[in-house]
């Protein structure tokens, strides 16, 4: 095993479950224009889900896998349902919608912790323990699941956008929800199946980490952290934006602990935002405001 | 009665917090989540300074104003470049920051083990190592960073932060440099902040970054927007509820790491209670 390739192959494996994290927040600010905080904790209630379906209910493994990633596209329906539809209909501003995710992040992370423990937990299945060696870097089954998985979903919702009647709503919605519904689409009813769809991704990324590493439930949050970092320096509200700032930070993070310690692994990603937000606010690839 | 004076010290020292937060939200309306790292800087400097050098108490405070001071500048001024949203999201890349800080820079820190042993407060031979005796100092310093706070917001430079709050583009066009106010006004609740950092430090006699994660941060936005952005009355209110709301989840008999979990899902539910259906909080002159 050497070094360099390990290194390569550790970025691309992070920059994959970053843009699965990155893809589903991006959809959500794009039509419900506002930072989702509690979007992470998502990926918590997937990892959970599996965890409470395999293991205490001992379903099949593949079956307790569809479950939690429905579980966790639900909570994130209804928390749209429950908090930001109202808050949309009372026009709140950004700073107030942002303090509710963070409300809704606080709470959830919290109930997960009181009826599973805060401790660290694995999976009672995998699905694959296969290793491969490329270029001289290993990879695992899971990983490279995840990888794959993180390449369909971007292409299945690039040309879901681009093709389908919803896809297209989608984009009306995003570029002006006014103008939307005035031309008669149901902009309430897009949001909500967008927070579905989106907070399905979160969910099928927790439960990638699960298999990959393990579960905690402040998982979420810094899985979160790395998703807006990406989007952010990627170009907020643009899907392949996302995916190369995802891969971009993945690489960023696991070369910057070469030569120092991995726990500084978070302030690394930090200071890359934070010098975007300073020298390119709009991102790579993000439209001149 | 002791467990009484404990919850007492709790809340003079989260009033400073909560006071110092709320000159920079409430008043000047920069949604800012990261005062839980200055509270974190002044409880550092006094820990560090107190074990290591044997510094007097309240000279530490001063020394960790100024480091506090220093920093929050730096900060300050990268965060101005940003508004809204981007700034509540630099802020709290900005707490992440300096939590790695404390918890990687481990000659200076030592780290996740923290620091213990740091003595109580003694001037003039005076000491201040029984709590009642420290209550009375917390409550000394939580007086007066009320009156100054009140002092400032009523001065013609708190007038400023207000107009800044309500519309930054018309107060300029009158001539005023917006970024001094903004950064003026950063610096001084980071360092009332850290002012309570070094109170935590020695009341409790032991640090580590725990105490200063964003949570702590999102903790004391809940309490001045639970109480009411920009009212100081307000604020202290919102910090007796939410001290005494979870010592009462305690009573109620929950084991401590379920209790510390609820007082977590208390004041997630609160956020999102108060943002649907009363923003401006219980006595707020403000709404986000």
């Amino acid at each position: 095993m050497e070094i360099v390739p390990q290194l390569i192959v550790n970025s691309i494996i992070a920059g994959a479950i970053y843009s699965m994290v990155a893809l589903g927040f991006n959809l959500i600010y794009g039509t419900a224009k506002f930072f989702d905080l509690g979007y992470g904790v998502l990926t918590a209630i997937g990892g959970y889900a599996v965890f409470y379906f395999s293991s205490t209910l001992g379903f099949n493994i593949y079956i307790s896998i569809i479950l939690g990633v429905l579980v966790a596209g639900f909570v994130g329906y209804l928390i749209e349902k429950i908090v930001y539809k109202k808050l949309r209909a009372r026009k709140a501003s950004s700073m107030v919608f942002m303090v509710a995710a963070l409300g809704v992040m606080t709470t959830l992370q919290a109930i997960i912790a009181i009826l599973f423990s805060s401790q660290f937990q694995v999976f009672p299945a995998t699905i694959n323990t296969q290793t491969f060696q490329i270029f001289g870097g290993v990879i695992t089954g899971v990983q490279l699941i995840a990888l794959t998985l993180s390449i369909v979903i971007m292409f299945v919702l690039v040309l879901t956008l681009r093709f389908t009647k919803f896809g297209k709503a989608i984009k009306a919605v995003s570029d002006d929800a006014e103008v939307a519904k005035m031309v008669g689409i149901n902009t309430d009813g897009i949001i909500s199946k967008v927070f579905f769809i989106g907070s399905c991704i979160a969910g099928l990324a927790g439960v990638l980490v699960g298999f990959d590493t393990g579960i905690e439930p402040i998982m979420g949050f810094s899985l979160l952290l790395k998703g807006v970092i990406a989007s952010i320096i990627g170009g907020v509200g643009n899907i392949y934006g996302g995916v190369l700032g995802s891969f971009l930070l993945g690489f960023i993070e696991n070369f910057g602990i070469w030569k120092i310690s991995g726990e500084w692994k978070d302030a690394i990603s930090f200071s890359v935002l934070i010098v975007f937000l300073l020298f390119r606010p709009n991102g790579i690839l993000g439209k001149k405001q | 009665m002791d467990y009484l004076i404990h919850i007492a010290i709790l809340i003079g020292i989260y009033s400073i917090l909560a006071l110092s937060l709320n000159l920079i939200v409430g008043y000047t309306g920069l949604l800012s989540i990261t005062q839980a790292a200055f509270y974190g800087i002044g409880a550092y400097a006094t820990a560090i300074l107190l074990t290591s050098f044997g510094m007097n108490f309240f000279l530490s405070i001063i020394v960790g104003m100024i480091i506090t001071g220093v920093v929050s500048l730096a900060i300050g001024y990268v965060l101005s470049k940003f508004d809204g949203d981007y700034f509540a999201l630099g802020s709290f890349g900005f707490n992440i920051i300096v939590y790695s800080i404390f918890l990687n820079w481990q000659s200076l820190t030592r780290g996740p083990l923290g620091i213990p042993g740091i003595s109580k407060p003694s001037l003039f031979g005076l000491d201040f190592g029984e709590n009642i005796i420290f209550l009375i100092l917390v409550i000394i310093f939580a007086l007066a960073v009320y009156f100054t706070s009140r002092f400032i917001t009523n001065s013609s430079f708190g007038r400023v932060l207000k107009a800044i709050r309500e519309d930054e583009k018309a107060i300029e066009v009158f001539g005023y440099n917006t970024l001094f106010f903004k950064l003026t006004i950063f610096a001084i609740g980071a360092m009332i902040a850290s002012i309570a950092g070094a109170l935590f430090a020695s009341y409790i006699t032991y640090v580590d970054p725990t105490s200063f994660a964003l949570s702590e941060s999102i903790f004391i936005l809940a309490i001045i927007i639970l109480g009411g952005l920009a009212n100081n009355k307000g604020v202290v209110l919102g910090v007796v509820c939410l001290v005494i709301l979870p010592e009462a989840l305690r009573f109620v008999g929950f084991p401590s790491d379920i209790a510390a979990q609820m007082r977590q899902v208390t004041y997630g539910l609160i956020l999102i209670l108060l943002m649907l259906y009363r923003p401006q909080g219980l006595l707020g002159e403000y709404k986000l």
